[in-house]
């Protein structure tokens, strides 16, 4: 059977990994390449660099970036925001990821997810979602949760998934940051309409509110971020309270 | 000991190579020409990409190195690596090695591709490595002929299919050992090792 998987998620901007509370006020957590091994020697499942900057510049940083830590790591890494083309795609891929997650890109021009799939197969290709609550259901933002989009985030998802992405990365931009939750429901309504894996983003803040992704949510991973990368708990931290639940997830070593 | 990895062209090496370049003794390279891969001690299939374009990039030298590894030359294939020691592939045209008797069809999961950490059961020297989950990335699976050459299962939702397939010393992981932390680098090692003694 499939273990549940613990994500690290690395915000990278220029460089140097950032964290901050609904995609603004960013502060300087440290190196990338350090941090992500860290956390591969902590028992981390895989890790995600998502790059926040804007230029093309950074982009060419980013790629860097990624063979240096692609060399030292030995755990899947995925990397976002500076992936907006197949030949992005590409770039990343030979540059060491293991899968690129596509957000705003995709949802300006779909056709994107399929060309990187038939491309590097649909395992390589992550479809990123940003989805903020509404009176009825989620819908599905864009531009780091600035941008109202017409998709309704369950169909937004399928249509992903329809049109070759692997796995779903699932943001809810209301609980980004803020500790008190992933939104369960949301993650929910995602997991029983699609075939493919979904990963519970935003809103850790303890062991228990990643075993409710996973178990109420049925999410087949969670990612987290803030709550490490300050020291306010561990990745085995974390794996033990979801052991103590019953869920299986696997061991370092 | 040189350790050649045989690149169809599908890319990501670098964690692999890495990997392989951890281990005491090691020199590692990279070689696209199917023929000129056999002069080596250790032929490595990795395990990104696609069945059919892997099999044409074969194609050249499938007969040889068929040959080679009959003649005793060490072969480790990975996931897609390992599929290409098999006959045939639903997921493209071509012909893998055929040194490993069996087809590889696709996974019956109503997830596919299985993304993530599974155990491998039966196996003594995964264990032995400290491998209890391991990184699997495959839509397809590897249909052994003969269950005596599975040296290790996994069971991903209702479709049990081998981890590992070995036959003297040429061996298939369908995981990624080079994705499973540091217990997989340590099963790269003794693998090795092993066939440089």
């Amino acid at each position: 059977m499939l273990a549940r998987r613990l994500i690290v998620c690395l915000d990278v901007k220029d460089g140097r990994v950032v964290k901050g509370v609904r995609f603004e006020g960013l502060r300087d957590m440290g190196d990338p390449v350090s941090l992500a091994r860290r956390y591969e020697a902590e028992g981390a499942d895989e890790v995600t660099f998502l790059d926040i900057s804007a230029t093309e510049e950074s982009r060419a940083t980013l790629w860097a970036l990624v063979q240096r830590t692609a060399e030292r790591l030995f755990i899947p890494l995925t990397v976002g925001g500076g992936v907006r083309t197949v030949e992005d795609a590409g770039r990343a891929l030979r540059a060491g990821a293991d899968k690129v997650c596509l957000n705003s890109a995709a949802v300006a021009n779909p056709a994107v997810l399929t060309a990187c799939a038939e491309r590097f197969g649909s395992q390589a290709v992550v479809a990123s979602i940003d989805a903020k609550r509404e009176a009825h259901g989620w819908r599905v933002y864009t531009h780091g949760g600035r941008r109202r989009t017409d998709w309704d985030a369950v169909a937004w998802a399928r249509e992903c998934v329809r049109r070759g992405a692997g796995e779903v990365l699932l943001t809810s931009v209301d609980r980004d940051g803020l500790r008190q939750g992933y939104d369960v429901a949301l993650t929910r309504a995602v997991s029983s309409s699609v075939d493919v894996p979904v990963i519970a983003s935003g809103g850790a803040g303890s062991g228990e509110h990643v075993r409710d992704a996973l178990r109420e949510g049925g999410a087949d991973a969670a990612l987290v971020a803030g709550i490490l990368h300050e020291g306010v708990t561990t990745v085995s931290a974390l794996k033990a309270t979801l052991r103590d639940n019953g869920i299986e997830i696997r061991s370092q070593g | 000991m040189r350790v050649t990895v045989f690149d169809y062209g599908a890319g990501n090496l670098h964690s692999l190579t890495k990997a392989l370049a951890l281990v005491a003794g090691a020199h590692v390279c990279v070689q696209e020409d199917a023929r000129r891969a056999l002069d080596t001690d250790v032929l490595v299939l990795p395990g990104v990409g696609a069945f059919g374009a892997a099999a044409a990039r074969l194609e050249p030298g499938r007969e040889r190195m068929r040959r080679a590894l009959d003649d005793g030359l060490p072969c480790l294939g990975i996931c897609l690596g390992m599929q290409l020691l098999f006959e045939q592939s639903e997921e493209g045209p071509g012909a893998g090695l055929g040194y490993f008797r069996g087809r590889v069809t696709r996974l019956a999961a109503r997830q596919v591709p299985q993304m993530g950490w599974n155990t491998v059961r039966d196996a003594p020297s995964v264990e032995a490595a400290g491998l209890r989950h391991v990184y699997y990335a495959n839509s397809y699976a590897c249909r052994a002929s003969e269950p005596s050459e599975v040296v290790g299962w996994t069971t991903h939702e209702g479709d049990t299919f081998p981890a590992s397939v070995r036959r003297g010393r040429v061996l298939g992981v369908q995981f990624h050992p080079e994705k499973s932390s540091l217990a997989g680098v340590n099963f790269l090692r003794t693998t090795l090792a092993e066939w440089g003694s």
